[in-house]
């Protein structure tokens, strides 16, 4: 029983998705009921995933599942973004009607298999988590059935990913055949430099990088913000990716951390290329979801670049940049929410020009959010830049130092090319002001956070510093 | 010894071909029976190696279960005859030397690697093991399901859910306008609710609806 203690936090989530589901089939319209419901049973879960204290790594069920500083805390923090994520989102879900009791239902299950992918330790165990955060994810991004985008979207992503899923598959096949165990600590221990494993460990990577849309594993991000609903994409755009960097990180520096020379190559590129294509494809887009896929696909190449140093303070300026990426990402979508004309949700950037005429208060809430993701200096997005590169600089790789400044240069073109619009352009019809109180409740939160976050900078430092990967 | 190693060697080139013509063969139908014939072999792949639980289970639920129903959905749509010209005229698209080039430098690479395949000593132990004990096969299996890795076989739980409200969400539709029959309706339904005497009247008639 004492082992169940530290798996709490999964076991309340996953019963009470049952119990979700019960309360579904006996309750007439019960979706906003079953919405309010699943976003306490995160604030629940959070509340007891900060309850659980530990001095020291617990392994459990034969060391398959790990619980860690490093998890707890990217746990806390996965579900802090989820509680946000359905908080703010609730209006747009509402209006579109796809609100049906399966959607907080879905999103309940893709947590837990996040958390579950956290906390392994183990490629079964990790794989599992993996598919079952996937297969709800799919659901999701055509849960808008009757839009075609939606369904498109949907079709691929699922496609591309199960694909993903059997490069990886294969990986781990190839690892357990040279390594006698599918268990990280033993593989680790079991294995000499052989082409087997290290075979097995680049397949394993291929699938992590599809999973956070690194590239040249990013074709499908584009196509899946785009289409599918605005409330799954913001999803997308930050639950997923934090738990994929953040197995990354335990598979990287766990079992595979004698191969450091191998892996620190293709990270590198995996990063440069991310941070140089997120620039430069961006530049043409005109629907605000698909640039923030593609500044999505270019910050990640920012929170790799972190992990090639292989010390743990470029670990820790990744996790850094994560949550700021996650807070940015929050507020941007916040933002996009409120573009609300008559039931009718705008998303393409000619709908913004002039916007500052009408909706000051909006706009500069566009301009802070633009600004920190170009990584503008006083903003919290300059700092979650500034601790990577002093990471990379440190250990003396200049050239991806100068690869991701030259990255940022271009990148604040788009940036600003936004900007302009919302400030110079002349203006169009004034949006609806009446707002869902969560909805203005994440955007001031997360942009006075932006705003804010210089000037206590220690202030996640705090947080992070007793997490040693290595 | 060389009989297991032959059979090992048949049963895998057979897979591999039936694998090949899966993606190959123009007609759908035939593909599902490629697909058919790849499952069996796999599961004589098992049984030579000793797992003869996993074999029958990949018989029954394969090829039992998924296959068949696969060739009902390829009848069903009515796909059978597809315009295929990947490996015929030139017509077909471009991607496809691409493809070929890409699939054939992975292929030499995994030449390459299992050049330098050394096969564990320890990993073909453990087969004799396996087919050596007392214990059965089911019987080794239901020792470490439910006692070792029973967080991934309620995780596996867990994912049968989701997969069964996604298919549910995206394709259950309430249709309106439906007539549905109520038995507790029928049943209750009383002679003073069902008839009613109306006054005719001269020239207007009697509106009959509901």
């Amino acid at each position: 029983m004492s082992n169940l203690y530290f798996i709490i936090p999964e076991l309340f989530i996953s019963l009470s998705v049952m119990a979700l589901l019960v309360l579904g089939v006996f309750k007439n319209n019960s979706s906003k009921i079953i919405f309010y419901l699943s976003c306490l049973i995160i604030l629940v879960s959070l509340a007891i995933n900060l309850n659980i204290n530990i001095t020291q790594t617990i392994f459990l069920f034969n060391n398959s599942y790990l619980v860690d500083q490093l998890s707890l805390f990217i746990k806390s923090i996965i579900m802090i973004s989820a509680f946000f994520v359905m908080f703010c989102s609730y209006n747009y879900v509402r209006v579109n009607n796809i609100l049906k009791i399966e959607y907080p239902i879905l999103i309940l299950c893709s947590l837990l298999g996040m958390l579950v992918m956290i906390s392994s330790n183990d490629l079964i165990v990790f794989y599992i988590g993996l598919e079952l955060q996937s297969l709800a994810l799919y659901v999701l991004a055509s849960f808008n059935r009757d839009n075609i985008l939606s369904s498109e979207s949907g079709l691929k992503y699922f496609v591309l990913s199960a694909l993903s899923s059997g490069l990886l598959l294969y990986g781990c096949s190839l690892i357990y055949g040279f390594s006698n165990s599918t268990n990280f600590n033993e593989i680790s221990q079991n294995f000499n430099f052989e082409y087997g494993v290290i075979f097995g460990m680049v397949f394993v990577i291929v699938g992590l990088a599809f999973k956070i849309s690194a590239v040249p594993f990013h074709m499908w991000a584009p196509d899946v913000y785009q289409g599918s609903p605005t409330s799954v994409t913001v999803l997308f755009a930050i639950l997923p990716k934090i738990a994929a960097l953040t197995v990354f990180i335990k598979f990287l520096y766990g079992p595979f951390i004698n191969l450091f020379e191998e892996w620190q190559a293709i990270i590198i590129f995996l990063s440069v290329a991310s941070m140089i294509l997120g620039a430069v494809a961006a530049i043409g887009q005109k629907n605000l979801k698909r640039l923030i896929a593609y500044s999505s696909i270019s910050h990640m190449g920012y929170a790799l670049a972190g992990l090639t140093t292989g010390t743990n303070q470029g670990i820790q300026s990744s996790i850094i940049y994560l949550i700021i990426y996650l807070i940015m990402n929050l507020a941007f979508f916040s933002c996009l929410f409120m573009l609300k004309r008559k039931d009718k949700f705008y998303e393409n950037i000619e709908d913004l020009s002039g916007l500052s005429k009408k909706h000051p208060i909006l706009a500069l809430s566009f301009l802070i959010i633009l600004f920190s993701l170009a990584g503008i200096p006083p903003l919290a997005g300059f700092f979650a830049k500034f601790y990577i590169f002093m990471a990379v600089i440190q250990k003396e790789m200049y050239f991806l130092a100068i690869v991701g400044l030259l990255a940022t240069v271009i990148a604040a073109f788009y940036y600003l090319r936004v900007i302009k619009i919302i400030y110079f352009d002349p203006e169009q019809e004034k949006f609806d002001t009446a707002m869902s109180l969560g909805l203005k409740l994440t955007l001031i939160l997360s942009t006075s956070a932006i705003l804010m976050y210089f000037l206590n900078p220690n202030f996640l430092n705090k947080y992070i510093t007793n997490i040693l990967v290595i | 010894m060389p009989a297991h190693a032959f059979f090992f060697y048949i049963f895998s080139l057979i897979a591999i071909v039936s694998a090949i013509m899966v993606t190959t063969s123009k007609n759908t139908v035939h593909s599902v029976f490629f697909l058919i014939l790849d499952f069996i072999s796999i599961s004589c792949l098992f049984i030579l190696i000793g797992a003869e639980f996993l074999g029958m289970i990949m018989l029954i639920v394969y090829v039992g279960a998924v296959a068949v129903l696969f060739l009902f959905v390829v009848m069903m749509l009515n796909v059978a005859q597809q315009k295929n010209q990947w490996f015929g005229a030139a017509t077909g698209s471009k991607h496809i030397p691409v493809g070929m080039i890409v699939s054939l430098i992975i292929f030499f690479e995994l030449l390459i690697v299992i050049g330098g395949w050394k096969l564990k000593p320890d990993l073909s132990n453990d087969f004799i093991n396996l087919s050596t004990t007392n214990i059965t096969n089911t019987h080794s299996i239901g020792n470490v399901l439910y006692t070792d890795y029973i967080h991934l076989f309620q995780l596996s739980g867990m994912i049968l859910l989701v997969a069964m409200i996604g298919a549910i969400v995206l394709t259950f539709r309430q249709r309106s306008g439906l007539k549905r029959q109520s038995y507790i309706r029928q049943i209750s339904r009383e002679k003073n609710d069902g008839v009613e005497l109306v006054d005719v009247k001269n020239k207007e008639g009697v509106k009959i609806d509901v």
